[in-house]
C-alpha cells in the first residue's frame, strides 16, 4: 500500500504550506482521489481560485457543504468565510439574539472577527469541529489559510481564546494579573499608563468596549474552550494527518521545512509531503534523433528552451531533495507542472488520478 | 544652502513569495547606481535582502551593501516594545508586559498601533528635519509586506487622522498622509505574477489602493515570465507534430509545447493585468539558475530604474479626477501619458 493509501484513510487530512503552492487544489484533489476509493469525503476550502471555485459550484460564499459530482465519484465541498462562520457562531451560541447583535455590533469583535490574525485559522477549525461532529464524512480534508507559520496557524484558536475571555475581561478586573503574577501596584500602574496611552488610539471608549466585549462572550466562554480543546486533541489523533504542500521554489521549501519542524514540535501527526508542478526533463542524450529532425535557427531555440527546463528541473530535484533530507518525510506525490492549473473538474480528476 | 530635493519613496508590496525583495533589491541598486542616496527598509525578518547583496542581517540601524546603499529593517514588535518603554519609562515594566499574552491583546485593543509606528519611522528617514546634519537620502524603498498587512499599513494614516484630529498623533497621521498621497513623490509597486490568482489580487489590490486610498499606484511588474521561443507559425508546426507523435511524443517536443502552453497561459493574464489597470506591466523573465544572480538583479533593476526614475512624470497626474464615472477615460489614457516606450523585457533571445 502506498503513502497515499495510508493517508486516504484518515479521517481528518490536513494541507499546510505556503501561499500559491496549490494547497486548495490538492486538497480537493485528495477529496475527490478519497470519493474515488469509495469513501464520503468533503473539503473545507478557504478562498478558491475564481475558476476552481465555479467549477466545485461553490458560488456565494456558501459555508455550508455542497456536493460535488466528478463522472462516477462525489464529495462536499465548502468554502469557508471567518467573518460569516464567526458570525454564524454567535448567533449560534449566543443566550439570546439580544445577545448576538450586542456582540455583533461592538467594535472589538468586528476587529477580531475580520482583522485579527487567525480568526479564518480559529473558524477553520470550528467548522470541522461541526462537521466531524455530524459524523456524514468518513474522511475530510482542511485546506488552510496561507499562514506563514504553522504555529500560527494552531495557536490561532488559543491566542484568539485568551483575547476574548479572560484577558479581556481581567483586564479590567484586575490588570495586574496580566502581568504573569506580578501583582505589585506598579504593575497596575505601568498597564492603567498603558492603557490611557492605547487609548489616543482607540478613542474613549476603549475601556466600554472591552467590557461590553467581555460580558456578551461570557456566558459563551465554556463552549468555546471546550470545542477548542476537542479540536486540539483531535488534531494529535492518530486518525489525523498533516500534508506538507509545496512547490519547488526555494522560497516554498523553507516555508515547508518550517512548516514541518513546527508541526514535530507541537506534536501533531506529518504524514508526507505532495510537490506540486514539479519538472522532469532529463538530461538530453547528445546525440538525440528528434533534435537531429530540426532544422537551424529553430533548433536551437528547441535546445536552448529545453536546457533551460532541464535546469528548473535540476533545480526542482536539489530542492525536494533537501526537503527530504532536512524532514524525512516520505514524498508522497510529485505533481508534473502542467501549463494551466486545474481549475475544470476534469482537470481536478486528472491530478486526483496522478495520487 | 541649497534647497533639499525630497525623497521619493517607493512601496513595494504583492503576494507572498512573488519575488518583492528581488524588485525592492534591483531598484535599489539602480537608484544607487545613478548617484542617488538610497535606503532600503525591508518588513520581513527573513534576511533575503541582505542576502542579495551578500551580507548575513540586517539590523535596526541602517546598514551600508555598497556605495549609496543603505538597508535597514523595522520590526513591528520591537517598535511597540521601543513605544511602551518610552510610555512606561521603565523598560522592565514593558519586558514583562510584552513577554505575556497581553501583547496581542493589546495591539487588538488598538489597531493599527504597530502600523502607525512603522510608518512614523519611516517618516524620519524620508523627512529627517531641519536640524539633521547628515543629507537625507533620495530615494527610500520599502520592501514592504504582503499584500494583505500592506493594505492595513497604508491604510492607517487615514484612519487615524480621522479618529484622532489634534495632538502630535494626529499631526504625525496627516504628515503621513501629506507623504503618501503625493503622487509625485510616493509610487506603490506591485509585484505579481503571470497566473489566474495572483493577477486577480494584484487588480484588487490596485484597485483599493488607486481608488479608495488615491495613492499612485505605478506599472505592475510581473515576473516569472517564460521567454517566448518561438513564433506563432513555430509553434503551430511544433504542437501539430506533438499530436501526430501522441503518446510517443519526444522530450524535446513536450519541453517545447510546454515553453509554447506556459506563455501563452502567461501572456493572456498579462493582456488581463493590462486591461483592468490600463497600465503596462513591466515583465521579468523567469530565471532558469536557483540562485538570483547579480546579472539579473542588474537587468531588472535597469528596466526598473528607467520607467520609475527617469521617466519624464507628467504634470496631470495629481488631477485625478475625483468621481468614478469620469475614471476610466484617464486610465484609458495612462499608458500613453505615463510611458510611451512598448513594455520590456529582460534576457530576450
Amino acid at each position: 500500500m502506498t503513502g497515499i493509501d495510508h493517508l486516504l484513510r484518515k479521517r481528518l487530512v490536513i494541507c499546510v504550506g505556503a501561499g500559491g503552492v496549490g494547497k486548495t487544489t490538492t486538497s480537493a484533489a485528495l477529496a475527490l482521489a478519497g470519493a474515488l476509493r469509495g469513501r464520503r469525503t468533503g473539503v473545507i476550502t478557504v478562498d478558491p481560485a475564481r475558476r476552481l471555485k465555479d467549477a466545485l459550484g461553490l458560488d456565494g460564499l456558501s459555508s455550508e457543504p455542497h456536493q460535488v459530482r466528478v463522472n462516477t465519484a462525489c464529495f462536499d465541498a465548502l468554502a469557508l468565510d471567518a467573518k460569516r462562520t464567526f458570525d454564524a457562531l454567535i448567533e449560534r451560541f449566543a443566550p439570546t439574539p439580544a445577545v448576538a447583535a450586542r456582540i455583533q455590533a461592538n467594535r472589538l469583535y468586528q476587529e477580531v472577527s475580520k482583522e485579527l490574525a487567525g480568526s479564518a485559522e480559529y473558524m477553520a477549525m470550528e467548522k470541522l469541529h461541526e462537521l466531524l461532529h455530524t459524523r456524514r464524512y468518513q474522511m475530510l480534508v482542511v485546506d488552510t489559510p496561507p499562514g506563514a507559520h504553522a504555529n500560527e496557524l494552531l495557536a490561532a484558536p488559543k491566542r484568539l481564546m485568551n483575547l476574548l475571555a479572560s484577558r479581556a475581561a481581567s483586564l479590567l478586573q484586575s490588570p495586574a494579573a496580566l502581568l504573569g503574577g506580578a501583582s505589585s501596584s506598579l504593575s497596575s500602574f505601568a498597564l492603567s499608563t498603558l492603557l490611557k496611552a492605547l487609548q489616543r488610539w482607540t478613542g474613549i471608549d476603549l475601556l466600554r468596549d472591552l467590557t461590553d466585549f467581555a460580558a456578551g462572550f461570557e456566558p459563551m466562554m465554556e463552549g468555546f474552550v471546550s470545542r477548542a480543546g476537542d479540536v486540539q486533541r483531535l488534531l494529535r489523533a492518530p486518525s489525523t494527518a498533516f500534508v506538507l504542500v509545496t512547490t519547488n521554489d526555494p522560497h516554498t521549501i523553507e516555508t515547508a521545512i518550517e512548516f514541518h519542524h513546527e508541526l514535530r514540535a507541537g506534536g501533531f501527526p506529518v504524514a508526507g509531503i505532495i510537490a506540486n508542478r514539479v519538472f522532469t526533463f532529463p538530461q538530453l542524450p547528445e546525440d538525440s534523433a528528434d533534435v537531429a529532425a530540426w532544422d537551424e535557427p529553430l533548433r536551437g531555440r528547441l535546445l536552448r528552451n529545453y536546457r533551460e527546463l532541464h535546469q528548473l528541473a535540476e533545480r526542482d530535484r536539489e530542492a525536494l531533495r533537501k526537503l527530504h533530507s532536512e524532514t524525512k518525510a516520505p514524498l508522497l506525490a510529485a505533481i508534473p507542472a502542467v501549463t494551466v492549473a486545474p481549475t475544470t473538474l476534469d482537470g481536478l480528476e486528472r491530478f486526483a488520478r496522478l495520487l | 544652502m541649497l534647497p533639499m530635493q525630497a525623497a521619493r519613496l517607493f512601496f513595494v508590496t504583492g503576494k507572498g513569495g512573488v519575488g518583492k525583495t528581488t524588485v525592492a533589491a534591483a531598484l535599489g541598486q539602480y537608484a544607487a547606481e545613478s548617484g542617488r542616496r538610497t535606503l532600503i527598509i525591508e518588513t520581513a525578518a527573513d534576511g533575503r535582502l541582505a542576502h542579495l547583496f551578500g551580507h548575513r542581517v540586517l539590523d535596526a540601524t541602517p546598514r551600508r551593501l555598497r556605495a549609496g546603499l543603505d538597508a535597514v529593517r523595522v520590526d513591528g514588535r520591537q517598535l511597540l516594545e521601543e513605544y511602551f518603554s518610552r510610555i512606561l519609562r521603565f523598560r522592565i515594566l514593558s519586558e514583562r508586559l510584552l513577554s505575556s499574552h497581553t501583547f496581542s491583546a493589546l495591539t487588538a485593543a488598538a489597531p493599527g498601533i504597530t502600523e502607525f509606528l512603522l510608518l512614523e519611522k519611516l517618516l524620519g528617514w524620508i523627512e529627517p528635519g531641519l536640524l539633521m546634519r547628515r543629507r537625507g537620502y533620495d530615494v527610500i524603498i520599502v520592501d514592504g509586506p504582503a499584500s494583505g498587512h500592506a493594505l492595513k499599513l497604508l491604510h492607517t494614516p487615514r484612519a487615524l487622522a480621522t479618529m484622532v484630529p489634534g495632538g502630535p498623533l494626529g499631526t504625525a497621521a496627516r504628515r503621513l498622509l501629506a507623504l503618501l498621497g503625493d503622487h509625485d513623490r510616493t509610487q506603490v509597486l506591485l509585484v505579481s505574477l503571470p497566473e489566474e490568482m495572483s493577477v486577480r489580487e494584484t487588480v484588487e489590490t490596485y484597485h483599493i489602493l488607486a481608488d479608495d486610498l488615491a495613492l499612485n499606484v505605478t506599472r505592475p511588474v510581473v515576473n516569472r515570465v517564460f521567454p517566448r521561443h518561438f513564433s506563432a507559425a513555430e509553434a503551430h508546426a511544433i504542437e501539430q507534430r506533438a499530436r501526430q507523435q501522441g503518446t510517443a511524443v519526444k522530450p524535446i517536443l513536450t519541453a517545447a509545447c510546454f515553453n509554447i502552453a506556459y506563455r501563452r497561459e502567461a501572456e493572456r493574464h498579462v493582456a488581463h493585468l493590462r486591461r483592468a489597470l490600463g497600465l503596462s506591466p513591466i515583465l521579468q523573465r523567469q530565471l532558469f539558475t536557483p540562485k538570483v544572480h547579480p546579472a539579473d538583479l542588474e537587468i531588472l533593476g535597469r528596466m526598473l530604474g528607467r520607467a520609475l526614475l527617469e521617466e519624464q512624470r507628467p504634470q496631470t497626474r495629481n488631477q485625478r479626477p475625483e468621481t468614478r464615472n469620469q475614471r476610466p477615460e484617464t486610465r484609458d489614457q495612462k499608458p500613453e501619458t505615463r510611458n510611451q516606450r512598448p513594455e520590456t523585457e529582460t534576457n530576450r533571445p
